[in-house]
């Protein structure tokens, strides 16, 4: 119930109790333990809550509602609940495969040393399309989508590395140079042109 | 000395205001979720708290305190 948003919600209202102080009574910091006082309530606290503030966004940033809040992601958060197996993120999402809470940031995040800064970089820029600029019609992934990942989890798993067509061609798979969404084996991704065709499933039933 | 003792809590008054409008801000965008929340918060909120941890190590080197005598 008090979670850690209510925690620094709780920080930044003792700051701004404590920077009001010093806004009305700047006098008071002639002495030495006012002055730590200021220290901790000009500095300290405020770097705190910069950085916790930084640190909550960046959570929230990765939940799967987070994303489909943006217009133009609508549809593909659709698209997570399509029946239809062959829909590959509705299958991933709707059997659990993948956190539910964090579905598009599971499949999209890129997992390197500094992915998670480029993400949010370009999460920016996709802002910046949305609300300055205008999103395309149909959204591309810069690069293509890469089989890392895919392979982040399904690399070592049984059924993946057992399955005589993985076993096949897993040079190509893991090396990239054949996907594994857009070379007629799972290529059924989002497909949101087909949205309004579409039998939907729904957690409740 | 006055001049410079008016001077750190000049400091003390803008630090602490624009740390004030940057938390506000910071609530704001906490109680919002959205991805302009984010935009807020990084480049309104962030920004201003900043500027106010600046004014205020501003304060530290260039203010100076008034001597003993003189406070009250």
């Amino acid at each position: 119930m008090f979670g850690p948003t209510g925690i620094l919600i709780a920080v930044i209202v003792l700051t701004m109790v404590l920077a009001v102080f010093f806004l009305i009574r700047p006098a008071v910091t002639a002495g030495a333990r006012e002055k730590i006082l200021a220290f901790i309530a000009l500095f300290i606290l405020p770097a705190l809550c910069i950085g916790g503030g930084m640190s909550r966004h960046m959570e929230r940033s990765e939940q799967t509602r987070f994303c489909i809040s943006c217009h133009a992601m609508a549809p593909y958060g659709q698209s997570l609940y399509v029946d239809d197996a062959k829909y590959l993120p509705a299958a991933h999402f709707q059997n659990h495969r993948i956190p539910v809470e964090t579905a598009c940031y599971a499949c999209h995040a890129n997992y390197t040393i500094y992915g998670p800064l480029k993400d949010k970089l370009q999460g920016i820029s996709r802002i910046y399309v949305q609300y300055v600029s205008t999103p395309p019609k149909t959204i591309h992934i810069r690069g293509g989508y890469s089989n890392l990942q895919c392979l982040r989890c399904h690399a070592g798993a049984r059924n993946f590395e057992a399955n005589p067509v993985h076993q096949a061609i897993m040079d190509s798979l893991k090396s990239n140079q054949m996907s594994c969404v857009s070379s007629g084996c799972h290529d059924t991704v989002h497909n949101v042109a087909a949205m309004g065709n579409v039998k939907f499933w729904s957690s409740a039933q | 000395m006055k001049l410079r003792a008016i001077g750190i809590q000049q400091f003390f008054r803008v630090s602490s205001g624009l740390i004030i409008l940057g938390l506000l801000v910071e609530i704001v965008s906490l109680l919002w979720f959205h991805p302009l929340a984010f935009v807020l918060f990084a480049f309104v909120g962030a920004s201003l708290i900043g500027l106010g941890i600046l004014v205020y190590l501003a304060s530290l080197v260039f203010a100076v305190s008034p001597p003993a005598g003189n406070r009250g």
